[in-house]
């Protein structure tokens, strides 16, 4: 059990630099999830944290101890790769138990450990075949095993079922918080996926182009977000921007027709806002009328089943509103929109943060 | 799914060059069950006519030093595959691997020392070896083979470390191995195919090596067989039906160093790996 930290962690390849300023506390037994898409530093702060990436800037320390020069096998955690990474000459059992081997731990210690894991994970039957003989969810479930076996102090996942196809990855997405439940050891997963990041993490830290952007629950991430890279990169479909001007009071959108009243925003002295509003915010159909109301006209849509998603015309305004798929509007048809200024949210164009909400 | 049709022409062109690039081997196994009178009659014999053993019996009972040349090139091109084996495998995970500073210009350097042509060296080469006592030993033409071979050994084996996942050297070092048994029980085991390959031809080259196994080994009794043979016609004779003989015996090991192997070139050894 343990808790990591990560103080102004940097990685930087000569000039170019790939990671700058990370600063997280993870608590014990705490699931954390490094959200970003391909590029954005998360697997490097993950490598970094394994020990196969060197640190250049900051520390890391867990349990207290500064673990920056330690060896990978000496820090106490256990990483699960993406392609899972066997021995393809060795037998299953051989792969889990390897790590122990090379710590002289007594060979009926890891006879037991290595029978009891596999039978948490339903490998028994396989423990002699080699990985080639398994399919991709066993060998993952291997992969799993061999860093169960260890009992290490922080699990370190990195996109571990990009490889799945779509309906192993949901089985195996649960399976992994099963397991996290059960085993109760600090995990830091990566993923670019946001369905696995929102549906297993305490924690999700999202990261863009080698920093930061904002850590927070599932809930607060997308229900507040930091800033406008997060806004747009959780939420799928991702959420309608615009850009607005101030017109005395209110405000109306840049090059269109669409005015809106007074934001419940602190807008300061900006003149200029991008205003952001998710599809599945948008209400669609409501007869009553106000100043949040517009008309609108339906220039596609597309029935995902559930749901439809309506491309809608407001006034000039182009914008994506998810609906109930059950009796959607078609394409032609004209109907009432409001955007519920709660569910509204507001950046600084020039520096991307959100603006407060008014008290 | 798409239909092959047939290619007759296709098929014939294949033949064709076939029957070119093995017309002189085939020619070299007629030759050698030709009779004297046979290899020099006119218009050319393209048939044996009579087929002989003859040629066959005589390289085993006149000339032993054609037999003992055969060996001694077995040794030679077995001690020259292991020894740039060894350290070709160990420079090439190194070179490919490590990280380390400076591989890329290294590569470089080892590949441009392999642009020498032999011959340019042989002359600082018999000399040192005059010096320390290495000609016409087995030792001192297994030095100056793996030297020449080693260049392309650490290129056809850098290569083949480099397709193996990195990952998996990562997951041995999470596992706590060192580098050193990352090397020997990880890559090892998983690089047979690409050191098979690297050793087949290492092997083929030091068998065919001219110039130095002829300098180097000036005792008939030390020849490799290609100088061997080269050096067999007499001053007055050229029996080109003994030198095919000992020609297609000389073929035979390399043959059958092949065949062997071949079935130890095991595709899908790295399979399961990954995904």
């Amino acid at each position: 059990m343990a808790q990591v930290r990560l103080q102004n962690l940097g990685k930087t390849y000569g000039a170019l630099s790939v990671v700058r300023g990370v600063d997280l506390s993870i608590d014990d037994g705490e699931f954390v999830v490094l959200l970003g898409p391909s590029g954005c530093g998360k697997s490097t702060t993950l490598r970094m944290i394994a020990g196969l990436e060197t640190i250049n800037e900051g520390e890391l320390t867990i349990n207290g101890t500064r673990m920056n020069d330690v060896d990978p096998k000496d820090r106490g955690v256990a990483m699960v790769f993406q392609n899972y990474a066997l021995y393809p000459h060795k037998t299953v059992f051989d792969n889990m138990a390897m790590a122990l081997k090379l710590s002289h731990v007594a060979r009926p210690e890891i006879q037991r450990r290595v029978a009891e894991v596999a039978e948490m994970l339903g490998l028994t039957p396989y423990l002699e075949r080699k990985p080639a003989a398994l399919s991709g969810g066993q060998r993952q479930r291997v992969a799993i095993g061999r860093a169960i076996v260890r009992t290490p102090e922080v699990f370190l996942f990195d996109e571990p079922l990009s490889n799945l196809d779509a309906k192993l990855r949901v089985k195996m997405r649960m399976e992994l918080q099963q397991l996290h439940r059960r085993l109760g050891v600090t995990s830091i997963y990566v993923t670019h996926d946001q369905v696995e990041a929102m549906t297993m993490a305490d924690r999700i830290v999202i990261m863009d182009a080698g920093e930061v952007a904002q850590v927070g629950t599932p809930r607060d991430v997308y229900d507040r977000p930091a800033n406008f890279f997060v806004a747009g990169f959780i939420g799928s479909p991702a959420m309608n921007f615009l850009t607005l001007r101030r017109a005395g009071e209110g405000w109306q959108a840049e090059g269109a027709a669409l005015c809106l009243p007074a934001l419940p925003f602190d807008t300061g002295k900006l003149d200029r806002l991008t205003l952001g509003i998710r599809p599945e915010h948008i209400e669609v159909g409501d007869q009553t009328t106000g100043p949040w109301c517009f008309d609108a006209k339906v220039e596609l849509a597309e029935l995902l089943g559930a749901d439809a998603l309506l491309n809608l015309g407001v006034d000039g305004v182009e914008m994506l509103a998810r609906v109930n798929g059950t009796a959607h509007p078609e394409r032609g048809d004209s109907l009432r929109v409001k955007l519920p200024p709660d569910l509204l949210h507001a950046f600084d164009p020039a520096t991307g943060g959100a603006l407060p909400r008014k008290a | 799914m798409l239909k092959r049709r047939p290619r007759p022409i296709l098929y014939v062109l294949v033949a064709l060059s076939a029957l070119i690039s093995f017309f002189p081997i085939i020619w070299l196994i007629l030759t050698s069950v030709k009779t004297q009178a046979g290899v020099y009659a006119w218009p050319p014999q393209y048939w044996p006519d009579p087929f002989t053993a003859k040629n066959y019996v005589a390289i085993f009972t006149k000339s032993p030093e054609l037999l003992r040349s055969i060996l001694n090139s077995f040794i030679v091109g077995t001690g020259v595959t292991v020894v740039v084996l060894v350290l070709g495998g160990m420079a090439g995970y190194a070179l490919s691997r490590l990280r380390l500073r400076f591989a890329g210009p290294t590569m470089i350097l080892i590949l441009a020392v392999s642009m020498f042509p032999p011959v340019s060296l042989l002359p600082a080469i018999f000399q040192n070896f005059l010096q320390l006592g290495l000609l016409n030993t087995y030792a001192g033409l297994i030095i100056a083979h793996s030297g020449l071979f080693l260049p392309i050994a650490v290129w056809m084996l850098s290569s083949y470390f480099g397709t193996l996942p990195i990952e998996l050297e990562e997951a041995a070092r999470m596992d706590g191995m060192g580098y050193l048994r990352i090397f020997l029980t990880v890559i090892l085991p998983l690089s047979w195919p690409g050191f098979v390959a690297t050793g087949l031809i290492v092997f083929i080259f030091s068998w065919n090596e001219f110039p130095l196994s002829l300098v180097l080994m000036t005792q008939s009794a030390m020849r490799t067989a290609p100088v061997a043979i080269s050096l067999y016609p007499g001053e007055y004779s050229f029996p080109w039906e003994t030198i095919s003989t000992a020609t297609v015996l000389a073929i035979i090991p390399i043959l059958a160093v092949t065949a062997i192997f071949q079935k130890q070139i095991v595709g899908g050894l790295t399979a399961g790996i990954g995904k």
